[in-house]
């Protein structure tokens, strides 16, 4: 069974988001590395613990939200139903 | 740094509490020596507690405070250590009382809907306790799941969704408390435990809330019990600028849906700070200005009904609709806001390790935006001199229980990079805190809806704002405590002893 390939957790190169941001995987930023240079050093991190710990954030946000309500109602489904009800 | 205390008062505190519940090593010490609000971490030694006790009783606790107060040696009292205005910080030394170890659940009640619990209980894992029920307790201040029961009292703290539920105050029914002079005593709204609305002699649940740990130490509170809601709601609206934001937020905020449990404006720093850092903001588009985000709970069929009422209102304010990714996520987020990333940066747009800090005055709703100026002013001029300052922007929370509408929470996030404190810089920072104060004095406002106002800089204010209800606080002080042992240099209250 195949393991680690280097290749397939190395990020792709970066796209701009704005002055201060880049993307490199989709709904995933960063701070553009320049402006890590002086007091905090960029870490790279491979492509499977980048979207580990994405995932891990909306695992604690869901868990979080179930504490307070058995279910979220959708804003979107509800705008279209005002929108039908007009 | 304190002195080591007495060999014989160690003693007489393992003979009450028992040797493996008193500490006097460095580790337990050091632990107990500040909260997460910015200290002068060039002076980090100047408020270590000289013991620690985790008593298991009312009992333990009483025989340890008549022993403070016979040997005239400080007591602190420390839930969670997560205040953000020092109420747990050891200004003299003394013996500190940690009540972690007091974190059971005594009594669930269905009948009369309450729990009885210890002071030392976390509001996380209390709701999640309550849920086989069906209940939860819901108190939840941005540190629902570290701060405790007991310091929630002391502080007298704030709720995300108190405008559905109530906040700290409304919550706790009635409690036990051990004063200065050990003897303990139960207070509510009159009456026995569970009572809620009662009418008899003074209302003494209140003076034992809030007094950031100066007039007792809580050991038991009977709390309300509320159903674990069906469903929940909550929109965010991004606006090309601020004053439709707060005209929209004003709106939903006396909207009077019977569901919402609390509106928030999110204003033009804010979002900027957002924007640099934050997934769910990143991608706005760059009209996104300022932010409105409204929450409510309930059954699902009355949830959809108020959540209607509330989106006819953001569609029509001239704002947008942001999406349920960022409606939704963003608001479970707020549940927990002491695991953000804390980072700001230097002038030159460089990263640098900071600290979060936030001012939490309660301001008049038409006064926001002129506050918010003010404000940002103070935050400017702080990091003109000290690079070490960065002004993260502002929220306005609706502060009201119940009914969310009339004064805010109004907070300034100002990001800290605390290694580079020394004294010059602190006492900016000191000297920045009193003008913040000050301007939400001015403006008809409170210096604090939340965290409390006994730390340097907005303290010298309190007498301004209490006016003569400042005199009142030092009378009671003085008969509560006649050897001001009980959280001694708080609140300027030493100046009920100077008038001797």
């Amino acid at each position: 069974m195949l393991g680690f390939r280097l290749s397939a957790q190395t990020p792709p190169e970066a796209t701009r988001v704005n002055d201060v941001v880049l993307t490199r995987l989709e709904h995933i930023y960063e701070i553009d590395p320049s402006l890590m240079t002086e007091h905090v050093r960029q870490q790279q991190i491979p492509n499977w613990d980048m979207r580990r710990i994405v995932d891990s954030r909306w695992e604690h946000l869901h868990w979080m939200q179930d504490h307070f309500a058995e279910r979220a109602l959708s804003g979107e489904e509800l705008l279209a139903e005002i929108e039908k009800e007009a | 740094m304190a002195t080591a205390i007495a060999d014989s008062v160690v003693d007489e505190l393992v003979a009450i509490c028992g040797e493996e519940h008193v500490f006097t090593g460095r580790s337990a010490l050091f632990n107990r020596a500040r909260v997460p609000a910015p200290f002068p971490a060039h002076r980090w030694d100047a408020h270590i507690p000289q013991a620690v006790v985790l008593p298991v009783s009312a009992q333990q606790v009483s025989e340890v405070v008549k022993l403070a107060n016979a040997r005239g040696i400080p007591v602190v009292p420390r839930a969670g250590g997560t205040g953000l205005t020092d109420g747990a910080v050891p200004l003299r030394g003394g013996i500190l009382v940690d009540v972690k170890l007091m974190n059971q659940i005594k009594e669930i009640d269905l009948d009369n809907r309450t729990v009885t619990v210890g002071p030392g209980i976390n509001m996380l894992k209390l709701s999640e306790e309550l849920r086989r029920y069906g209940f939860i307790y819901p108190d939840n201040p941005a540190s629902y799941p570290c701060s405790l029961v007991g310091g929630r009292i002391g502080t007298s703290g704030w709720s995300l969704i108190g405008g559905r539920f109530g906040h700290a105050r409304d919550l706790v029914i009635s409690f036990e408390i051990v004063l200065p002079t050990g003897e303990i005593i139960r207070v509510g709204d009159g009456g026995g435990p569970k009572v809620r609305k009662s009418s008899s002699g003074f209302q003494l649940k209140h003076l034992f809330m809030g007094h950031q740990g100066t007039l007792g130490i809580v050991t038991e509170a009977t709390l309300e019990l509320v159903k674990h809601p069906e469903a929940e709601f909550s929109m965010f609206y991004a606006f090309d600028n601020y004053m439709d934001a707060w005209r929209t937020c004003g709106e939903l905020a006396r909207s009077s849906v019977a569901t919402l449990a609390g509106v928030v404006l999110f204003d033009e720093w804010k979002v900027a700070y957002l924007r640099r850092d934050d997934e769910a903001y990143i991608p706005q588009d760059d009209s996104a200005k300022a932010v409105v985000a409204a929450a409510a709970y309930g059954f699902e069929d009355e949830l959809r009904a108020g959540a209607k009422r509330l989106l006819r209102i953001g569609q029509a304010s001239g704002g947008k609709y942001m999406g349920d990714e960022i409606s939704q996520g963003d608001w479970w987020s707020r549940h927990d806001r002491y695991a953000t990333p804390q980072h700001g940066r230097t002038r030159d747009g460089q990263v640098a390790l900071m600290s979060w800090h936030c001012e939490d005055a309660a301001i008049p709703y038409p006064e926001l935006p002129k506050v918010r100026e003010k404000w940002h002013a103070i935050a400017a001029g702080l990091r003109e001199r000290f690079e070490m300052f960065d002004d993260w922007g502002m929220f306005a929370y609706t502060n009201g229980a119940f009914k969310p509408w009339g004064d805010y929470l109004t907070e300034i996030d100002i990001g800290i990079w605390e290694s580079k404190w020394d004294e010059e810089s602190w006492e900016a920072w000191v000297d920045a805190k009193r003008e913040l104060a000050r301007v939400s004095i001015e403006h008809g406002g409170s210096i604090t809806a939340c965290h409390g106002s006994c730390r340097e800089g907005e303290v010298d204010l309190v007498p301004l704002e209490m006016g003569g209800g400042f005199e009142v606080m030092k009378k009671l002080k003085r008969v509560l405590d006649p050897n001001n042992i009980m959280n001694p240099g708080k609140y300027l209250l030493d100046q009920a002893y100077e008038e001797e």
